[in-house]
């Protein structure tokens, strides 16, 4: 678990017109797609917990990062960062067509993925109901409640879901809950983490077909098929 | 009476729930600026998270339910008595029974056991003074007890729990409730600098009544863990500030 010192250089309106900020860090404290750095401001008096920050896009002097929650950060905040943490998305490199399926505030914890992918697979596509930034143009972006009938077109599916909507993908991909999804799929979950992994509280718990599992410390990127949805 | 007493040397601990099972090495925790490390809650038999929202944030802090979820006493030591022993403070762990039967039976398993150096026994907020000296008598052997009191309620049942033959009182985060989201309110324990005043303060009247107290809620500074030892607590507990930047050694 590495510690390191960073600063907000610049913040900007990503997509679901959620803050992100440019974290000037270390290379070596950049997360991978779907993992985090959790970040403290020492000099902020009204900070009571850190905050993950995800990687929406590498730069060169650090990441563009989105938060779970809105920032009352401001350019030049000198902050402590740990991490990266948790499991990040692990794509098999035999992708043709991936699928991204976007349910909560924000398109840009995906995105990094499109970055990653764009030399190898054919077709990129997005599913999302939110108003969205200026994307990769090979990026096809489709509503959600079309993506029932896309289900046969990827071979992969990356998914971003609040834990309190995942009990609605039956309904988004139009299965019945017997049904068995035509595809592997791989799922951001994203939850309050209050404890960040360090005490296993409970409070980030999401339910698994076997017990439950802790998005902090087991994700927060889980096969979707060892949670109960 | 219990065999030995528990000293804490620097005055300072976690909370029960704070950090786990055990003092991990590997996490960012300077464990010398801990006296004693306090586990999780532990339960005889397995509990699950609680169910709906369990985090909801306020100015100054936050509330939090989350059932205590842990694999039970069984699962705990069978993965974790051997980090026990090994550990480099001394380790209290924390039980949370549902009678005296219960924490009878999870007593006679703890007592002997190498590392553990005492327990701390949780009551549930609505205990009554029966109750908490029942607990407090069930618990009372061969290691040193510390009785976690419901927090509004300590200066009401303290008392009892020292008479009983606990060594010293803690005390559990307070209980509160906000509204949700979803126009339903939601309750749970509060953490945050915000309580402080609240938690002080009880410490002081304790205190003024010769109880033995570990303070705890709301600490965040080095200042606010004077103002505890000023008070007249025996020592801290550390909750929520252990996870901003790994408490960023408030107590160095």
């Amino acid at each position: 678990m590495g510690h390191s010192i960073g600063r907000i250089s610049e913040i900007r309106l990503g997509s679901g017109r959620i803050p992100e900020m440019m974290i000037a860090c270390p290379e070596s404290a950049v997360p991978d797609a779907g993992q985090y750095l959790l970040a403290y401001d020492r000099d902020d008096p009204n900070t009571v917990l850190s905050i993950p920050l995800f990687m929406a896009e590498k730069s060169n002097q650090g990441f563009w990062a989105a938060s779970l929650s809105p920032l009352n950060w401001v350019p030049g905040a000198k902050l402590d960062l740990i991490g990266p943490l948790g499991h990040g998305f692990d794509l098999p490199h035999n992708i043709q067509r991936l699928g991204l399926v976007v349910l909560g505030d924000t398109v840009s914890r995906l995105l990094p993925l499109v970055h990653l992918t764009t030399q190898t697979i054919t077709g990129v596509t997005l599913f999302t109901d939110l108003s969205l930034p200026i994307l990769p143009a090979a990026l096809e972006v489709y509503p959600l409640a079309s993506l029932k009938d896309f289900m046969d077109w990827p071979d992969f599916l990356a998914l971003d879901v609040p834990l309190d909507n995942l009990p609605q993908l039956h309904a988004i991909f139009g299965l019945s809950n017997r049904d068995i999804l035509p595809c592997p799929a791989q799922v951001l979950m994203t939850t309050p983490m209050p404890c960040v992994g360090m005490a296993q509280c409970g409070a980030c718990a999401v339910p698994a077909r076997r017990g439950w599992k802790l998005v902090c410390e087991d994700g927060p990127v889980f096969d979707l098929n060892v949670l109960q949805w | 009476m219990p065999k030995h007493d528990l000293s804490f040397n620097p005055a300072a601990m976690n909370t029960a729930g704070s950090l786990g099972f055990y003092p991990d090495s590997h996490s960012l925790i300077d464990w010398s600026a801990l006296g004693a490390f306090v586990t999780n809650p532990i339960s005889l038999t397995p509990r699950t998270p609680a169910h709906g929202r369990r985090y909801t944030p306020y100015p100054g802090g936050f509330l939090l339910h989350t059932g205590y979820p842990n694999p039970g006493l069984s699962h705990v030591l069978r993965r974790y008595a051997g980090q026990w022993s090994r550990s480099p403070l001394p380790v209290i762990v924390h039980l949370l029974a549902r009678g005296t039967e219960e924490l009878v039976k999870m007593v006679r398993r703890l007592e002997n056991m190498e590392g553990v150096s005492g327990l701390e026994v949780g009551m549930v907020s609505e205990a009554t003074t029966d109750m908490v000296v029942a607990s407090t008598q069930a618990s009372v052997g061969e290691l040193p007890v510390i009785i976690q009191l419901p927090m509004e309620r300590s200066l009401e049942l303290a008392g009892s729990a020292i008479q009983a033959g606990a060594v010293a009182i803690s005390l559990a985060a307070p209980r509160g409730m906000l509204p949700s989201q979803e126009g339903k309110s939601v309750q749970g324990r509060l953490y945050g600098p915000a309580i402080l005043p609240m938690t002080l303060r009880v410490v002081h009247e304790l205190t003024q009544l010769s109880i033995p107290v570990i303070g705890a809620g709301g600490i965040y500074t080095r200042q606010h863990v004077d103002a505890m030892l000023t008070a007249g607590a025996l020592a801290v507990q550390l909750d929520s500030c252990l996870w901003c930047g790994a408490g960023s050694g408030i107590l160095t």
